[in-house]
């Protein structure tokens, strides 16, 4: 901070804004260093809805049926994201029924948010997305982002303060048609027998 | 502590301060001192003394000075001319006989419906007629093969969604009804073979808001062999297929404003007859929501009808 605190003004412009807006794309300095320049503007930040414009060609009679995919967020809203990636967590690969069950009768308050988005995506699954039975989807992916966060001033004693972030999160999911894949569990002594396998399956170089 | 109290203190106050001459340096106009954003915590004042270089600003009416100078501003009309190219829908729809199509012309009832030609109907004529004073090429007998090769272009652009294209050969009417909801899917279709030659059967020019405004409308119909095939967003089978040909009796309105130098023939929608065969149903399985039951009856699913929709003649 103290480096920019010459004449310049626009550095140290970027500076304030450095110190409120630490997600704006900064200018790399030099030619060589041009690699880390990204060039979204907060425009183009809804990526995740454009997933659900791509158009894919008719399938050919042999090849075996493509399950729909249906991507559905939810922007700013007023919760941690590290609080929410818990129940993001808890329905990752569940049947859509299941996962709005086990929300609602969730008591945090970012279930309740997350049971809507869900419900949300169902209807838009079968009225725009030709989905046939709404049942018959599951969560492929979910996650949380962070959002833009405010800033406020925390008071502390002795004329010290803080800066107090005032949370936002974005929320995403992605459903799947399809019953939800199932994981092999494998018991402990498959797993013994596994080792025993690969001991077996050993071969020791330069023996007689 | 002290230390670094002053030191993120004097930051901010250096960081103010510079961004302060910053924005005063970049746009030339002295921004106000207290308009900034000075995260530090002082004492509340309950009068805030108005800041050096404010005063009579407020004060000024631009309105009262041009005014005053003389300058008189002329009253501006806050409007937007539309242009209406199409009408809102078809007035006086063709009613078609029932059975047609059906009927071979050999038949007593056959030959009944063929003598019904275009000659029988003054109204028809009258709007013929219409037409012929500002379009001079219209013949109703060439007229229905251009119908055909429009309908055949259009449906050919709806394909490719070619939106140019589409809005010079369809109405701004037709067009939602045509390709809403297709955006995201893939539309395949043919026009195998064309079973009878298409002919005017109906004309009508209405006019629109003022008396002078004229639209022609006329009725072509025809049958021909198609092949339609809807495919969703992944690419799986909706509607249709490809390899299926349907015999397909249509009944084409084709519109244009006839005052308009520029106009032209655009297919403006379609009539369907109240006995026009059911079509074939969607690939997919769809819920149709029950009826809304009071507390304490119950559902029973043998008696209850599904509710059909009543056999009107629509357009579409």
């Amino acid at each position: 901070m103290a480096a920019t605190m010459t004449g310049c003004g626009i550095a140290s412009l970027r500076s304030m804004f450095g110190l409120f807006y630490p997600r704006l794309a900064t200018v790399a300095a030099g030619p060589q260093q041009m690699s880390c320049l990204h060039t979204s503007t907060t425009r183009e930040q809804k990526h995740w809805e454009r997933n659900n414009k791509i158009v894919y060609p008719p399938q050919l009679p042999g090849e075996p049926r493509r399950p729909a995919e249906i991507h559905h967020s939810r922007r700013q809203i007023k919760y941690s994201k590290d609080k929410m990636w818990y129940l993001a967590k808890m329905i990752r690969g569940m049947s859509i029924d299941e996962a709005v069950a086990q929300l609602q009768f969730n008591d945090k308050k970012g279930a309740k948010i997350m049971r809507e988005v869900l419900l949300e995506a169902q209807e838009m699954a079968v009225k725009n997305h030709n989905v046939e039975y709404k049942s018959n989807l599951y969560v492929a992916e979910s996650y949380t982002g962070k959002g833009m966060y405010l800033k406020r001033i925390r008071y502390h004693g002795r004329g010290m303060f803080g800066i107090m972030d005032k949370v936002y999160c974005h929320y995403f999911v992605k459903l799947v048609e399809g019953p939800p894949p199932t994981i092999e569990q494998k018991t402990s002594l498959d797993q013994a027998n596994e080792y025993v396998e690969s001991l077996k399956r050993r071969t020791i170089i330069h023996s007689l | 502590m002290a230390a670094p109290v002053t030191r993120t203190l004097a930051v901010l106050q250096r960081a103010t301060w510079s961004a302060f001459k910053a924005s005063e340096t970049s746009q030339g106009v002295p921004r106000h001192p207290f308009l900034l954003l000075v995260p530090v915590r002082t004492k509340k004042r309950f009068f805030v003394p108005p800041a050096v270089g404010v005063k009579g600003k407020q004060n000024v009416n631009p309105e009262a000075k041009a005014r005053a100078a003389g300058v008189v501003f002329r009253q501006q009309y806050i409007e937007r001319p539309i242009n209406i190219a199409c009408t809102a829908g078809i007035f006086d729809p063709y009613v078609p006989p029932e059975g047609d199509a059906r009927l071979s012309s050999l038949s007593k009832e056959g030959l009944k419906q063929r003598t019904e030609q275009l000659r029988q109907s003054a109204s028809s004529q009258l709007a013929i007629r219409k037409i012929k004073e500002f379009d001079s090429e219209f013949s109703s007998k060439d007229f229905a093969e251009r119908a055909q090769e429009i309908f055949i272009e259009a449906h050919n652009a709806l394909c490719t969604f070619d939106k140019d294209k589409l809005h010079s050969l369809v109405t701004e009417r037709c067009y939602p009804e045509m390709t809403r909801g297709n955006r995201y899917k893939t539309l395949r279709w043919r026009l195998v073979e064309s079973l009878e030659a298409p002919r005017v059967v109906h004309a009508r020019s209405p006019d629109m808001v003022t008396k002078g405004n004229l639209y022609g409308q006329v009725t072509v119909r025809m049958h021909s062999r198609q092949t339609l095939a809807i495919y969703d967003r992944f690419g799986r089978l909706m509607l249709g297929g490809e390899d299926q040909p349907k015999d397909v009796l249509e009944y084409l309105v084709i519109e244009r404003h006839l005052v308009n130098p520029y106009g032209r023939w655009r297919l403006h929608g379609k009539i369907v007859p109240s006995w026009a065969p059911a079509k074939d149903p969607i690939v997919k399985t769809v819920v149709i929501p029950g009826p809304k039951l009071k507390p304490g009856e119950e559902f029973d699913p043998l008696t209850y009808r599904v509710p059909q929709p009543q056999a009107v003649q629509w357009s579409k």
